[in-house]
């Protein structure tokens, strides 16, 4: 999905929408772009007239929708009074279910965005307010909403460093890991719901894969040496991973099914780390450090000559986006901030430092707006969520510790 | 063994693995010692990979810490000739325990980032692999592990433990 800030003067350009699906069984609304404005600037919108009995499950539910609209980048929920969209409808508990019917109108034209009704566990309130957030801002922005997404991170204590995983709106964390062992760098496959990372079960750093479904865990990559950046295709059939079992670390591409690796790289002068997959899985963008210092370079997924992308400072951990933009880390002075490359001109765009702290490992939100990055002050990180449309960053996780390395879900 | 004699081994292994992995070599110094003193693996920060061997060392007993480790400098690789002594021990080991094997471990500092420490750990301890090589021993009975910068022998955020942390270490394998 393509994300680019509009000129000033599109603003608030009011564009006429499509027919409304009634209420009724999980029926989606086949809006399309009905409100555009730029990125920076909100879209103005009403809870009021969704009515919630007074169950907790209730509650909780208008909470959860209320942060995840103003999450979302696009919303900002307000009274009735200035509102440009309304939602209204009714949330209620009936038994062990929570039923909602929720209809989202342009309060200028009446105009009907979506209307829709859902039926869930109530226990489960908050993944029903996630869905319903994420078809709120579909059906208003024609953007994908992150409100259902996830992030994969790591935590470290001084003896270990596991793996965890939460909601994208920092709630519902919980360990995915206990081994008592390194992980390292945790990448989701495109499925969203197989994770690939480093850890050292077997005393050497090695490639694992992670099914969240079955919660099973295998062996991807445990050649002589390093094995390490394992991240799957988009196409799923593969996986890069930079290796070292002929003599120095190079990048590979290894084919999932037959296990046949094809190498890319063949720099004895030069260490390659961190590969990420273009959108259409052509290419690879990774870090390579010819020159003494770490850059960024684009080769083809078949091999040949690399493109150095980079040139001032030291760049490392790329991220190569749904929108076509790398998001990567770059030093520059002494502090790490996150810049975006724009592979076809080639332009870098720091994004603006809100302070002194260091900014590493981005991890861009399929919503190619948002981005997961860890933010390190006096040597302990958290996880952030930076917007590239300007929105002030917002701390993710909350409890004390050192937690860095996220990856946002694909979907 | 004289200098002159580790130089004369030096230089052979040049010839030897560069014949062996066919790796095209930069026109730089031809072997051991570079303009600046130090030696990367060989010659300065071109490792001659010669490919590891089956992996060994998942399981069994180790010994950890019976040779100090070497030291490396920021962002480098490259073998300083004040640690060589100290691989000339390790080698006069090996040499003299021809069922010992081991595994050769690198590690960074906290400065940088993660991934690419891991990579960078990596080569340290190849080159430190290359060297011992250089020094007559066999390929097979060195592996390479690197944990960046995960595993730092100094708990500290300050140069003396980062100088300290840019380390190789030796793992004998029983």
């Amino acid at each position: 999905m393509n994300y680019r800030p509009l000129p000033l003067l599109a603003m608030l350009a009011c564009a006429v929408l499509i027919g409304a699906a009634p209420f009724g069984s999980a029926q989606r609304a086949n809006a399309q772009i009905v409100i555009t404005k730029p990125a920076g600037e909100k879209i103005n919108i009403t809870l009021a007239p969704l009515t919630a009995d007074q169950d907790p499950a209730s509650a909780l539910f208008m909470r959860t929708l209320r942060d995840n609209l103003n999450r979302s980048g696009w919303f900002q929920v307000t009274g009735a009074g200035q509102a440009e969209v309304a939602v209204s409808g009714q949330v209620q508990r009936r038994r062990d279910r929570l039923t909602v019917q929720c209809r989202a109108t342009g309060t200028a034209n009446r105009r009907e965005f979506m209307a829709q009704s859902y039926h869930h566990e109530a226990a489960d309130a908050r993944r029903l307010a996630h869905r319903v957030a994420d078809d709120i801002v579909q059906a208003v922005t024609g953007r994908p909403g992150i409100a259902s997404t996830r992030l994969a991170f790591v935590g470290r204590t001084d003896q270990a460093a596991e793996l965890f995983i939460a909601d994208a709106d920092g709630e519902g964390m919980r360990q995915l890991t206990r081994d008592n062992n390194i992980a390292v760098r945790p990448r989701w496959g495109p499925t969203g719901n197989v994770l690939t990372y480093t850890a050292y079960l077997r005393r050497f750093p090695d490639v694992f894969w992670i099914d969240l479904d079955s919660g099973q865990r295998r062996i991807l990559a445990n050649h002589s040496g390093l094995n390490s950046g394992g991240v799957i295709s988009p196409d799923g059939n593969e996986m890069a991973v930079v290796l070292s079992k002929d003599g120095n670390p190079e990048l590979y591409v290894q084919h999932l099914r037959t296990g046949r690796l094809t190498r890319l790289t063949n720099t004895p002068h030069a260490n390659e780390a961190s590969p990420s997959w273009s959108p259409d899985g052509r290419e690879i963008v990774y870090v390579s450090d010819p020159g003494g210092r770490p850059q960024l370079y684009i080769l083809s997924r078949d091999g040949g000559r690399p493109r150095r992308v980079t040139t001032r400072g030291s760049n490392v951990s790329p991220d190569w986006g749904p929108n076509g933009l790398i998001a990567f880390s770059s030093r520059i002075g002494g502090q790490y901030q996150i810049a975006l490359l724009d592979p076809q001109t080639e332009h870098i765009r720091h994004l603006p430092m809100p302070d002194g702290a260091d900014y590493e490992d981005p991890s861009w939100a399929p919503n190619g707006r948002h981005i997961a990055c860890a933010r390190r002050e006096n040597f302990r990180s958290q996880i952030y969520i930076l917007d590239t449309a300007g929105d002030a960053p917002v701390r993710l996780t909350t409890q004390r510790g050192n937690w860095y390395s996220p990856a946002w879900s694909p979907q | 063994m004289s200098k002159i004699t580790v130089l004369l081994l030096i230089g052979l292994g040049v010839v030897v693995a560069s014949q062996t992995t066919g790796c095209r070599r930069r026109p730089r110094a031809d072997a051991g010692i570079d303009g600046v003193g130090a030696i990367a693996g060989w010659d300065g920060d071109h490792i001659y990979g010669e490919g590891l061997g089956p992996r060994f060392g998942e399981d069994g007993q180790y010994i950890e810490g019976q040779f100090p480790a070497v030291l490396f400098a920021f962002d480098s690789a490259q073998i300083a000739a004040e640690q060589r002594a100290q691989l000339d021990e390790v080698a006069r080991f090996l040499r003299r325990n021809p069922q010992s094997r081991m595994v050769v471990e690198g590690h960074t500092c906290e400065v940088g980032n993660r991934e690419y420490n891991l990579s960078l750990g990596e080569r340290r301890a190849l080159a430190t692999r290359a060297y011992l090589i250089g020094l007559g021993i066999d390929g097979a009975r060195l592996q390479t592990r690197s944990f960046g910068q995960e595993r730092p022998a100094v708990f500290g955020h300050n140069e003396e433990a980062w100088r300290q942390n840019r380390r190789a270490e030796f793992v004998v394998a029983q």
